[in-house]
């Protein structure tokens, strides 16, 4: 073969590779397709569930860009439900003790694998939960509907999961995005002074999210401006230009509505490179104050916040404490999770762990009817490792299992609770 | 004035990136007529052993310099017992071999490693300079700079020294070479380990503001090929001036091109690839190849 013609044919094959980038690039947003139906309900105990055991399934991305946190949403669980069964198992509210096994399988935030991922789990498990991801959720969300498999204490911020009418098996877990942006506009439209606002966003429903929620709460306050908004690419290797672009607009509050670890790292060094000095609003996964703001050098900035409804495993306190050293210890026994998790999806996962038994005390029939039931019905309920003021509050229709969040500033070790913006 | 050459500088330093990991995939192309997929996984391997041996306590400086010895040996280990099964055959076979090896490496890393994102310490500090109104990082201009000097000696090996001349022999017509007394297994090695070598430079860039994951150079990857096909296959100098021409453009024209903004930017590199492609397939500064029959 002639050396030009397998340059071509190289050539081919990468413009291919690159088309491909492009269009992942474009198709963050995943659709949901209807499916054929299974049946999944009935009169005696649903799939998944026997007098001894239950079994439940989660998909989530174990390989990939967003492996760190989806490995940790499988870790936390199976060290809650670990130390469970070591005990001798979870008490139902049918007068059963159960042990409680997780059936994890990686879709690699690939809708289609999530998809394939629920069509193989449906029939062997009772109920699907905590897996992260809103496209790769959105995915089986037809589907889990179709066949009456609950899809529950899911990680997704989108409001879909938790409309009754939509999504009537579903539920999510953490707060939706526009609960975390609207509590950021609040401590914002609350300061004595005036403010000018730069916003940079992830260009899909995360960013859409925080920034409608932010908006809502900033209407009609005149002290605040927004000077520049820009968004980015989940995609993107470097965000430096729009820092560049942003520091210029001379705003004293940068809103950084992004979901990816090393891209905030380098936003806050970026932003220090060019001397632009603002107070940052940084959402709740991408916080964590050892793995995000140490590097990124966090502590030249006037102030740092971010909101949360779980302790960070992360903070230098939190080892110290006894629900915090029983974590780590359990994460490393039973999920073989030897870390320090630098992602808050563990300590989330092992809260949904704990809600799940709750749930399951609460259930009179082994089915998933009953459990669906069970589920919607859990007021006030605190679970280790929450923030106080945070609660898990099931029965309001439109609202995730957890939506009170509490705005935290950064004080160069950990975080504590910022009432106001002023203090 | 200071935002335009602040954006120029920002994308000749990610473009630095780009090129340091397209120069790998030019030099293994120009050793042994591969197109090497797994390059951006064997930079992130190497990057994991320099942070594994600071982790030990070797300073970062030599730690690197390890890891790039390191790196050598295990591109040419990769070459004698791996890839060379596939030479000589369908070069087809070859590439998807290299992508499987890609895919390997990758849940190798993240099988020790984790998926947990690793600090990895800069070679360079954290300060500025001043240059014209744009405030430059320390940390760009070094990246710049060690590219450049790649670059050159690159270009110095394959075009004023006997090993690479012998290398380009044994890419253009490994039978020949041989009979010519060229000794093209030895030379195929070579050629590997020096690219696992440009690889681990790229890595170790790259590693402290990307923070070290098992993926961390999967879109890095896409970029460098989009380099070598803009640049020529054949040209180290090109493929850097590719590099730099699509970190440079892609920056200026999100910000000064409304149409294309931060969201499409990723388009960009590609466009310039068909444009140059159908005016010059053999890319900016690639030599056509003639074939006497």
């Amino acid at each position: 073969m002639s050396t030009n013609r397998r340059r071509m044919r190289v050539a081919s094959v990468v413009a291919g590779i690159g088309i491909v980038a492009v269009l992942a690039a474009g198709c963050a947003r995943g659709g949901g397709s209807p499916d054929s139906t299974d049946e999944g309900g009935g009169a005696a105990a649903s799939p998944g569930i026997t007098d001894e055991s239950i079994t439940l399934g989660i998909t989530t991305p174990l390989s990939g860009p967003t492996a760190g946190p989806g490995t940790c949403t499988v870790a936390g669980i199976t060290a809650y439900f670990g130390a469970r069964n070591a005990e001798g198992g979870v008490e139902f509210g049918d007068g059963n003790t159960r042990t409680v096994e997780i059936e994890a399988l990686d879709d690699e935030y690939d809708p289609q694998k999530a998809k394939a991922n629920y069509d193989q789990l449906k029939s062997s498990v009772f109920a699907m939960t905590a897996g992260l991801g809103t496209p790769t959720n959105r995915a089986w969300l037809d589907a889990a509907i179709a066949d009456e498999v609950p899809q529950v204490l899911i990680m997704t911020g989108d409001p879909i999961f938790s409309n009754q009418e939509e999504s009537p098996w579903q539920l999510g877990f953490v707060p939706i995005y526009q609960n975390e942006g609207e509590a950021f506009g609040e401590l914002l439209a609350g300061s004595a002074e005036e403010h000018k606002v730069a916003i940079l966003s992830q260009n899909d429903d995360y960013g859409e999210g925080y920034v409608e929620g932010f908006k809502t709460a900033i209407e009609g306050a005149d002290n605040i401006e927004i000077v520049k908004e820009l968004t980015y690419e989940a995609t993107d290797t470097s965000v430096d230009a729009q820092l560049t672009e942003l520091a210029g607009s001379g705003a004293d509050v940068f809103f950084n509505a992004m979901s990816i670890t090393p891209l905030v790292i380098s936003s806050l060094q970026k932003a220090q490179e060019l001397g632009w000095l603002p107070s940052w609003f940084l959402p709740s996964n991408t916080s964590s104050p050892t793995a995000i703001l140490e590097p990124g050098g966090a502590a030249a900035f006037p102030g740092v916040y971010t909101v949360a409804f779980a302790q960070s495993a992360a903070a230098p306190t939190f080892a110290e404490s006894e629900e915090g050293a029983a974590f780590l210890e359990q994460l490393n026994e039973y999920a073989d999770y030897p870390d320090v998790p630098a992602f808050p999806h563990c300590v989330w996962s092992y809260q949904i762990g704990a809600t799940l038994e709750e749930v399951f005390g609460n259930m009179t029939e082994p089915t998933r009817e009953n459990f669906m039931a069970a589920l919607r019905d859990v007021s006030g309920f605190t679970a280790p490792l929450m923030l106080e003021g945070s609660t898990v509050d099931t029965t309001e229709d439109g609202q995730p299992a957890v939506s009170t969040v509490q705005v935290q500033k950064y004080n160069g070790r950990g975080y504590a609770p910022a009432e106001s913006w002023d203090e | 004035m200071g935002t335009f050459i602040q954006l120029v500088i920002d994308g000749l330093s990610t473009g630095s990136i780009y090129a340091a990991l397209a120069l790998a995939i030019v030099l293994v192309n120009q050793a042994t007529g591969l197109i090497n997929f797994a390059q951006g996984g064997m930079a992130v391997l190497s990057a994991y052993i320099a942070w594994v041996l600071n982790g030990f306590g070797i300073p970062l400086l030599l730690a690197i310099l390890a890891a790039v010895v390191i790196s050598f040996f295990l591109g040419a280990v990769i070459e004698r017992f791996l890839i060379r099964r596939f030479e000589g055959g369908d070069p087809d076979t070859a590439v998807v071999a290299t992508i499987g090896l890609l895919t390997l490496i990758t849940g190798l890393c993240a099988w020790i490693w984790t998926y947990n994102n690793r600090l990895f310490p800069s070679l360079f500090p954290l300060e500025t300079v001043q240059i014209a109104g744009a405030v430059i990082s320390v940390r760009s201009l070094g990246t710049i700079v060690v590219i450049v000097a790649i670059m050159l000696l690159l270009q110095a090996l394959f075009l004023g020294t006997k090993l690479g001349l012998a290398l380009r022999a044994v890419a253009i017509n490994p039978a020949s070479a041989a009979f010519s007394g060229v000794n093209v297994g030895r030379n195929l090695m070579v050629g590997w380990g020096l690219a696992a070598v440009l690889g681990a430079v790229a890595g170790v860039l790259v590693a402290p503001q990307l923070t070290l994951t098992p993926g961390m150079m999967d879109s890095a990857l896409v970029y460098a090929l989009a380099a070598c096909i803009l640049g020529g296959l054949s040209s180290p100098i090109g493929v850097v001036v590719a590099a730099w021409l699509i970190g440079v453009l892609e920056n200026l024209a999100a910000v000064y091109v409304p149409f294309i903004g931060h969201d499409l930017k990723i388009a960009v590199p590609f466009i310039l690839i068909f444009v140059v492609l159908i005016v010059r397939p053999q890319g900016l500064f690639g030599r056509k190849a003639v074939v006497r029959v």
